[in-house]
């Protein structure tokens, strides 16, 4: 018997701005844009929302409140994310509880960034206190720096390859060339990849995601609120987040998915092999792995392997980041934790254009906020078009 | 060029920033007698167990490698003119793990370091600071 599911809500809207290298745009006008696309979406006017959960890096001196006040808004629910990449699948999961509550009847699940190179490396310089205190001064090299330790051990202890970690990749670009918005417009051989810029070894320059400007956005509802819309409702079936997992091991190559797993596959009455399509975090190759591992679709370890035998297109039989994810579409900061939920609804309610799947549920996944040696915090989602 | 980001001196860290200015590393202990864990990076309480009384103890600077990586890209542009260098992460003796750089000179680009025993070795950080590095032993 599924216990404490997300019943009586559905996801009635789905929006995403254009994905920029640059923009003169400030945060405040990407997320305006991502919301109203998600209105329109949706059906609904601005003054219908009444929740909004806000998650952007940049966004500092405002805050949720003041979007509120800038939009014109007067909710009576106000979340702000504070778990960097999983954020957005956690948005979404708290802004559920609140529609079930009765404290909302529309939430806005909304994130955006206005981001380069050169601010991403700033912004994470001074991520939390303990980075700033205790990375920063020994020249962490940023997230890439923690990662490219997280990817020499994992290769270390599980014999994992560069090529394994390059194979995703280039599914991921394939992807990325039937996604209009993806920043990256041209296929990626496994020659380049191998032979990138060195960043931080074992990562090259492919491994690292490229950091941006977009927004993106879901719109949440009581079910009753919202016409069937032609069967391209969606549904939460299950979900979960865990942080500081576990807590005495920096370095065990999970990122706690393990921890609430059984409970949102219980709540959905699905398993590992039901899912049509994954949207993984993808912040680095290696994430993903762990990911697959942690969220039991392969043993610890079983990720490369598991990988090898699958072909992740979305032509393939193990289709993931199905719009080329973080790597190859772009990390527009805190939306690098919405791109997937976006992703997955589109695909759900048939509006993924040359990239569609005939998929009528998958997940997501976020993961994020760096601290001292990893992210502290998951989050995972399983999604449903309405049968 | 700007400087290097530099440790903010609290009231928490300090015996550990003073103490890197005399060549010695200093970590937090639980004084909980079923716990008496050591704490690094410095916190207010034990994360153990939860304990708001640590005290500060020398520390042997000894450790071993659990991971490392070359960075070429660092984060600030102070560390630019040093790049590539070793990034690692190191258990300490202690059982703490401490994140640093490691001291090297003409280290063959394909050793693999994981494993390997280090020591620290204090080098001038800012003008006001010293902070422990790590040297194979
Ligand atoms: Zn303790």
């Amino acid at each position: 018997m599924a216990t404490g599911g997300y019943e009586g809500v559905v996801i009635a809207g789905v929006g995403q701005t254009r994905y920029e290298k640059r923009t003169e745009k400030t945060v405040q006008h990407l997320l305006w844009e991502a919301l109203d696309a998600a209105l329109g979406s949706a059906g609904f006017p601005m003054r219908r929302v009444d929740g909004l959960a806000v998650t952007a890096f940049v966004l500092p001196p405002d805050n949720v409140t003041v979007v509120a006040e800038h939009f014109g808004l007067e909710p009576r629910w106000l979340s702000q994310g504070a778990y960097g990449g999983a954020s957005g699948v956690i948005g979404m999961l708290h802004g559920a509880r609140a529609i079930q509550a009765g404290d909302a009847d529309v939430v806005a699940c909304l994130t955006a960034d206005v981001f380069d190179v050169a601010s991403h490396m700033d912004l994470m310089d001074r991520f939390n206190s303990s980075v700033r205190d205790y990375l920063g001064p020994y020249g962490f090299g940023g997230p890439n720096g923690i990662y490219a330790l997280h990817t020499r051990l994992y290769m270390d202890r599980y014999g994992a390859t560069r090529e394994d970690f390059g194979k995703q990749a280039i599914s991921q670009r394939q992807n990325a060339l039937l996604n209009p918005n993806a920043l990256f417009k041209t296929p990626l051989t496994m020659e380049e990849y191998l032979n990138a810029r060195p960043i931080a070894d074992p990562l090259r320059l492919y491994d690292c995601v490229l950091p941006c400007s977009g927004g993106d956005c879901v719109i949440l509802a009581r079910e009753d609120l919202v016409a069937s819309q032609g069967g391209r409702r969606v549904r939460i079936l299950g979900g979960g987040e865990i942080h500081n997992f576990p807590v005495e091991d920096v370095f065990s190559l999970r990122g706690g998915w393990e921890r609430f797993r059984d409970r949102m596959y219980e709540q959905a009455g699905l398993g590992p092999s039901d899912m049509e399509f994954v949207q993984l975090y993808d912040d680095y190759p290696v994430m993903e792995f762990v990911q697959l591992e942690s969220l039991g679709f392969c043993p610890p370890g079983g990720a490369a392997e598991f990988l090898r035998k699958r072909d992740t297109t979305v032509g393939g039989d193990f289709p993931i980041n199905t719009g080329g994810g973080q790597l190859s579409a772009g990390q527009a900061g805190a939306s690098g934790g919405m791109i997937g939920v976006v992703e997955a609804v589109l695909q759900l309610r048939g509006e993924a254009g040359a990239r569609q799947l005939r998929a009528r549920r998958g997940m997501v996944s976020g993961y994020g906020m760096v601290a001292y040696g990893r992210g502290l915090s998951c989050s995972a989602a399983i999604l449903a078009r309405e049968a | 060029m700007e400087p290097k980001p530099s440790p903010r001196l609290t009231a928490i860290n300090q015996p550990f920033l003073r103490g890197s200015n005399r060549d010695e590393l200093w970590l937090q202990r639980c004084v909980q007698p079923a716990c008496r864990k050591f704490v690094f990076y410095p916190r207010v309480c034990c994360p153990h167990c939860g304990a708001g009384a640590l005290t500060w103890e020398q520390a042997t600077g000894r450790g071993q490698v659990v991971s490392f990586s070359r960075v070429f890209r660092p984060q600030h542009e102070s560390f630019f003119p040093e790049a590539p260098y070793y990034f690692i992460a190191v258990r300490l003796s202690e059982g703490p793990l401490f994140f640093s750089r490691l001291d090297h000179q003409g280290l063959p680009v394909e050793t693999n370091l994981i494993g390997r025993q280090v020591r620290a070795v204090f080098v001038q950080h800012t003008p006001e600071q010293r902070l422990p590095l790590f040297e194979l032993c």
